[in-house]
């Protein structure tokens, strides 16, 4: 197995990786996008291990950066940031289309790369799955009972509320925050159901880390419905794992998990093999 | 900055491809081509943007740049558990040597950050530096293990991180989300005297709290120059936070292009 360096795109604007495996040429292409700025190696190079372990598994790969992020460059065209998503996951999809000869691709990201994966899911009929790890996610009802009921019962906690130093810690607020509105828990609901109506298949990874907004595996069927029980639809909360994977340990769970996710919904047929 | 993503080129080099880099072309005005040695760990992701930005701006000086990945690191073939101080700086023996070859250059200046600087040092003489720039390095290796050590375990039981802290033997063996060897462990822990080679050089941005073992290098006064303001380099709260400074990169590029003996 091979890995390839590339700049393509509409505007050979992209950086990317790609891992080109021997396999059939109908073989799922699979797509890690960047995670916040992270360039495409991954936070503590997840994408790299990940889209390595793939590749011996016989899936072609590529990891690779959006406009403007890592070391991709800017296309020139006049688009919103939604549609250089959507056409930079396009050109990635071309990419290996001529390489690998797939048609057929998953996505996978994290946090925001999880946002962009749904991004260009809803739209692309080349999308067959996507692997959302930390994506979309209300404060539901449950997760508001289980969040404040626990403290409000624990006198430690209101003892330290009465005493604490007004004087806010140097987390809070000193740094800037530049975020955008996320999509209203409706329409991501839709999204997912049109998804799978389409015969998409969904793997849902989040983790402890963002246990400000999302704290049980319930917390799925709570907020985006009915759908999270459908049989193409897997989730996972990995409550001890923080939003990065930082320990070597966790990660290599999580590809193990996402690797067997992969297996069974997109078996690979390797060249030559008989079907 | 004007951005001349097309003079960039990725690719794979050094002995079976194994090593990933990317050139940043330049028409070559100063007779000099820099080549940009990471550091390691975090630190690397956390400069990725930095670097890019320097080579950009060396390039648009006319020149000619090369940032490269350790084995082990970054789009490099290997796993992280991988990485050893001498497979390093065989690496950038080799990378200088692609850049001598890309570029026509033969004289080629080194810039370093923390580990990438020690690194420039270390590699300075077996590469054929002529120059080394170098922002923080690492001089007293016992001392950057065990703020390493110590950063470690309190990642591990940081409930910002995480809802409740981990076993420290889930812990172990690892460097700020790495996974690091013994060897290399031992070969970082070992770096604190006996460099043959002196920055021109050195870019100083150390909180003022701690040591600045500069003396270790040889290094004159005249050479350091004071940064602001202080970089975060050990401050676990921005633990994947980028370093970004334009100030190191207009002074780092201003520096270059003056012509030197």
């Amino acid at each position: 197995m091979t890995e390839q360096a590339f700049r393509f795109g509409r505007a050979r604007h992209l950086i990317g990786i790609a891992g080109l495996p021997e396999t059939a040429p109908d073989a799922i292409g699979v797509i890690v996008l960047n995670s916040g700025l992270v360039h495409r190696v991954g936070p503590f190079r997840l994408a790299v291990d990940m889209t390595r372990r793939l590749n011996t598994l016989g899936y072609p790969t590529l990891r690779f950066d959006f406009s403007t992020v890592g070391d991709s460059g800017a296309s020139g065209e006049s688009q919103s940031r939604l549609q250089q998503i959507c056409a930079d996951a396009d050109d990635a999809m071309e990419l290996l289309h001529q390489h690998a000869g797939c048609t057929r691709f998953v996505l996978v990201g994290l946090c925001s790369g999880a946002q962009n994966a749904h991004t260009v899911a809803c739209v692309d009929g080349k999308v067959a799955g996507a692997v959302f790890m930390d994506g979309y996610a209300y404060r539901t009802l449950g997760f508001k009972i289980r969040h404040y009921l626990p403290r409000l019962l624990d006198p430690t906690r209101w003892w330290r509320r009465l005493t604490r130093s007004r004087a806010k810690t140097e987390r809070s607020g000193s740094e800037p925050v530049f975020s955008t509105v996320p999509s209203p828990q409706a329409v991501v609901r839709a999204d997912f159901s049109g998804m799978v109506e389409r015969g998409m298949k969904l793997c849902l990874i989040y983790s402890g880390g963002i246990n400000t907004y999302f704290n049980h595996a319930h917390q799925f069927r709570e907020c985006f419905g009915r759908v999270m029980a459908h049989p193409a639809v897997s989730t996972r909360y990995l409550k001890e794992m923080d939003h990065t994977f930082v320990l070597v340990d966790d990660r290599k769970r999580l590809i193990e998990h996402i690797e067997a996710w992969l297996r069974r919904n997109f078996p690979v047929a390797h060249a030559g093999s008989s079907p | 900055m004007t951005m001349r993503t097309e003079a960039e080129l990725p690719f794979f080099f050094g002995d079976r491809n194994e090593l990933f880099g990317i050139y940043h072309a330049a028409a070559p005005t100063v007779g000099k081509a820099v080549l940009l040695c990471a550091p390691l760990g975090q630190d690397q992701i956390r400069c990725h943007r930095l670097y890019r930005q320097l080579a950009h701006a060396l390039a648009m000086e006319g020149i000619p740049a090369l940032r490269f990945d350790y084995y082990g690191c970054g789009d490099s073939m290997g796993a992280s558990a991988e990485v050893r101080w001498d497979r390093c700086i065989r690496d950038t023996v080799t990378a200088a040597n692609e850049l001598r070859a890309r570029s026509g250059i033969d004289r080629v200046v080194a810039f370093g950050a923390r580990l990438g600087g020690s690194m420039a040092l270390a590699a300075s003489a077996a590469a054929r530096l002529a120059d080394v720039v170098v922002w923080d390095p690492v001089v007293d290796g016992h001392a950057y293990v065990a703020k390493l050590d110590a950063m470690q375990e309190a990642l591990r039981q940081d409930t910002h991180r995480f809802i409740k802290p981990r076993p420290a033997e889930l812990a172990g063996e690892q460097w700020l989300g790495f996974a690091v060897n013994p060897e290399l462990r031992k070969q970082i822990s070992g770096l604190g005297s006996g460099w043959e080679a002196t920055p021109s050089l050195l870019l100083d941005s150390l909180p003022p709290t701690i040591a600045h073992p500069w003396k270790a290098l040889a290094v004159d006064d005249a050479s350091i120059t004071l940064l602001q303001p202080p970089t975060p380099w050990d401050d676990l709260a921005r633990l994947e936070v980028a370093i970004l400074s334009h100030p190191l990169v207009q002074t780092v590029t201003a520096y270059l292009r003056a012509p030197r003996p």
